[in-house]
């Protein structure tokens, strides 16, 4: 235990440490163009073609966030078990027009195994971030992260790798050897803020009306709580006192945002948690989230934006009947919650049957005729089963791209690089393309 | 000028007095560590200080306990985020091994209390240092409580995801109900059917999360070689490695096989795609 005149020691050069260091305000930006203009680094940049939308973060800064021309950064949680969450953001894509390429050139990001299990290390997760930035990169279109541990995860590691110039060089090693290059993007954008900032092309679209529905936000943890700085904030939301999203979407659409006493607490999910030791992801999911958002906000559905907690706090439900607490309330992503809004098909789309929660009731109450649209999925699982062939947002991929991660004719943005690869125009695999 | 320095710190590895006469918490009834374990603890005690992370995350600490206030670990567990920071700040390395044994596995990893902490301290992130040595070193314990890894282990590992839809089999995730895993017993078609309804080509498989490609997953196996995770994860559980290294040899004679086969659509290729030999 430190005296108290060793505590005031430390508080004082605590503060020392950060007016000399600048350590926690620092704007990682501005020493990326540093790194690029001394070329230690490539920066991917939003460009024009991109069509950026200005938001502010937590510390005032201006953060671009591009609406066009992404290249998804999918979530092994999402596509493995809420497969609703991916389709109807690119579903959202479609109807907006924008273009996108939904590649099967990308791992993870790894951070839920590193949290989970701590088999691997920062170089390694490093090398993993880099590695699909300059796969988002060589394909010009920028990069819009689905997870938000994700999101939490690639904010950690683009600091790591512009502060720590050994971390750089072990990564930039690892990366010759597959052919590729160190390049950072100019933004970390996790797809909440994609949604936040097409708001009013949302609306424009909004088919069924929501205002009545009670929504609860679970705010997930590392879209805010890791390297908070990046999160951004709007005054129209909780007076900016809150992150803008998922809540400032929710209160575009009409719904009524309620608070309730533990927005602040995680979900419970716990990375290794929710694998192997339930027994408190679904105790913690019941107790601190679920309960008070049921009893004191009354809510008809809570609404999220990250893997971990969509999962928790909708699976770790149903378990609760043995003890009498039988709340089932729906838990949806926020761009699940918009497509449904947008007349989206509940099943074939927003695909809310993989959802423990029934969301039939919150659906009956937004004015959706699920009787019939289940009974449209139930003819189209028959129709799959006899051979049919799969209804699709976007053109399939060839055989080829099972194995090799191909150009397909996209230009790198670095008119230097341009000539290493093919110089055909560029083509997306959105719908929204043509 | 850095804050740590001014914390006070107790030897870098046991003294010999220290190693001699067993800590006081031995005499409470806790385990006697042997020989073996104080050699680990005392390597461990001295990595973890040097590891460059350490100056960076630990900062100082007031005991104000605003970290544990707000930690859901510290909620469920007898665990405290507070205690965690004083034990990498001020513990030795007895108190480390002791954490490393049970404790640091607690955490939920939410950076809560990071954000509530006054200092600074990075505490969910010096918990992770913890766990990286506890895996490195193969600690019993960490053994056991990551023994039930091993299938989304091999995910991550050879394909670069972590879930697949088969992994969420209803007798094992039976807590979560009929209606969790969009299940084939609900609709009446198998799981491949019901992935075929997802309106994303990418994802319908249900051997992982969607499908990644052979060269990419590939790369990310040339990551875990050159970053020490394929070592780390040999000591801690070889035969799982050993497996791992046969199967990602299998997809490179696959890879290879492939190169020849599309050798002419490939031709014109240039970038990772035509360096990039698996
Ligand atoms: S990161 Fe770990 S220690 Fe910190 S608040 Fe969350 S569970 Fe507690
Ligand atoms: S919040 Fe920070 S200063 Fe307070 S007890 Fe926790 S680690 Fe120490």
């Amino acid at each position: 235990m430190l005296s108290a005149s060793e505590i005031r020691k430390v508080v004082e050069e605590r503060t020392l440490h950060q007016k000399g260091t600048g350590k926690k305000v620092v704007d990682v930006r501005e020493e990326m163009e540093r790194l690029e203009d001394r070329g230690e680094i490539l920066v991917h940049h939003i460009r024009p073609e991109n069509r950026p939308v200005a938001t502010t973060t937590l510390f005032g800064w201006t953060k671009q966030i591009p609406t066009d021309r992404l290249w998804h950064h999918k979530s092994c949680g999402q596509c493995g078990n809420i497969p609703g969450y991916p389709s109807s953001l690119l579903w959202l894509m479609n109807e907006t027009g924008r273009t996108y390429l939904n590649e099967p050139h990308q791992t993870s990001c790894t951070a839920w195994n590193y949290h989970g299990t701590a088999t691997s290390n920062p170089v390694a997760l490093a090398a993993v971030a880099a590695r699909n930035f300059h796969r988002a990169y060589e394909t010009d279109h920028f990069p819009l992260i689905h997870c938000g541990t994700s999101y939490g995860d690639y904010k950690e590691m683009r600091k790591l790798l512009v502060e720590n110039a050994a971390v750089r060089e072990k990564v930039r090693a690892v990366l010759r050897k597959m052919g590729r290059d160190l390049v950072l993007p100019e933004e970390i954008v996790h797809y909440s803020e994609w949604v936040h900032v097409m708001a009013p092309e949302i609306l424009a679209r909004q088919q069924h009306p929501v205002r009545g529905i009670i929504a609860t936000v679970h705010e997930p943890c590392h879209y805010y709580k890791m390297v908070p700085e990046d999160a951004i904030y709007d005054d129209r939301v909780y007076a900016g006192q809150r992150p803008a999203v998922p809540s400032g979407i929710l209160l575009e659409l009409g719904a009524t945002v309620a608070d309730y006493s533990t927005w602040y607490d995680c979900c419970g999910f716990g990375f290794r948690h929710i694998l192997s030791e339930r027994e408190f992801s679904r105790s913690f999911a019941n107790l601190r989230k679920i309960r008070p958002m049921v009893e004191e906000a009354h809510a008809d559905v809570a609404i999220t934006s990250d893997t971990g907690c969509v999962t928790t706090l909708d699976k770790s439900q149903w378990i609760g009947k043995a003890h009498g607490a039988a709340y089932m309330l729906p838990v949806l992503s926020d761009v699940q919650f918009v497509a449904l809004a947008l007349g989206a098909h509940p099943y074939k789309v927003a695909q809310v049957h993989w959802h423990a929660a029934s969301a039939e009731g919150l659906m009956t109450k937004m004015g959706i005729d699920w009787n019939r649209a289940k009974g449209e999925f139930q003819e189209y699982l028959r129709a799959l089963k006899d051979g049919a062939r799969p209804e699709l947002l976007h053109p399939a991929h060839g055989e080829i791209e099972q194995f090799f991660a191909i150009n397909k004719g996209q230009v790198l943005p670095d008119e230097a690089r341009a000539s290493t690869l093919n110089p055909t125009p560029p083509r997306s695999e959105g719908r929204g393309a043509d | 000028m850095s804050v740590v320095a001014h914390l006070p710190r107790r030897a870098q590895s046991l003294t010999e007095e220290e190693a001699e006469s067993p800590p006081a918490m031995e005499l409470t009834g806790r385990h006697r560590m042997s020989e073996d374990e104080r050699t680990v603890a005392a390597t461990i005690f001295d990595e973890f200080h040097a590891d460059p992370r350490y100056r960076e995350f630990v900062l100082g600490c007031l005991n104000c306990g605003e970290c544990t206030t707000g930690c859901p670990a510290a909620r469920f567990y007898d665990f405290s985020p507070r205690e965690m920071l004083q034990i990498a700040a001020t513990g030795d390395a007895t108190t480390l091994w002791d954490a490393l044994q049970e404790k640091i596995w607690a955490c939920c990893q939410c950076y809560t209390c990071n954000m509530r902490c006054r200092f600074g301290n990075d505490i969910a992130g010096i918990i992770s240092v913890m766990r990286e040595l506890s895996v490195i070193h193969g600690l019993e314990s960490t053994r056991r409580t990551l023994a039930p890894f091993g299938r989304s282990l091999t995910l991550l590992m050879t394909v670069g995801t972590q879930v697949s839809s088969d992994m969420i089999q209803p007798d094992f995730f039976r807590d979560w109900g009929p209606f969790a895993t969009g299940s084939d017993q609900v609709w009446q078609v198998t799981p491949e059917v019901m992935r075929k309804a997802i309106p994303l080509d990418v994802l319908q498989t249900t051997r992982s999360s969607w499908e990644v490609s052979v060269q990419t997953s590939l790369e990310l196996f040339r990551i875990y070689e050159e970053t020490g995770v394929l070592d780390m994860l040999r000591g801690l559980d070889p035969d799982l490695t050993e497996m791992l290294v046969d199967i990602v040899e299998e997809r490179r004679e696959e890879f290879a096989e492939a190169r020849e086969r599309f050798s002419s659509e490939l031709a014109g290729q240039r970038g990772p795609v035509a360096t990039f030999t698996g």
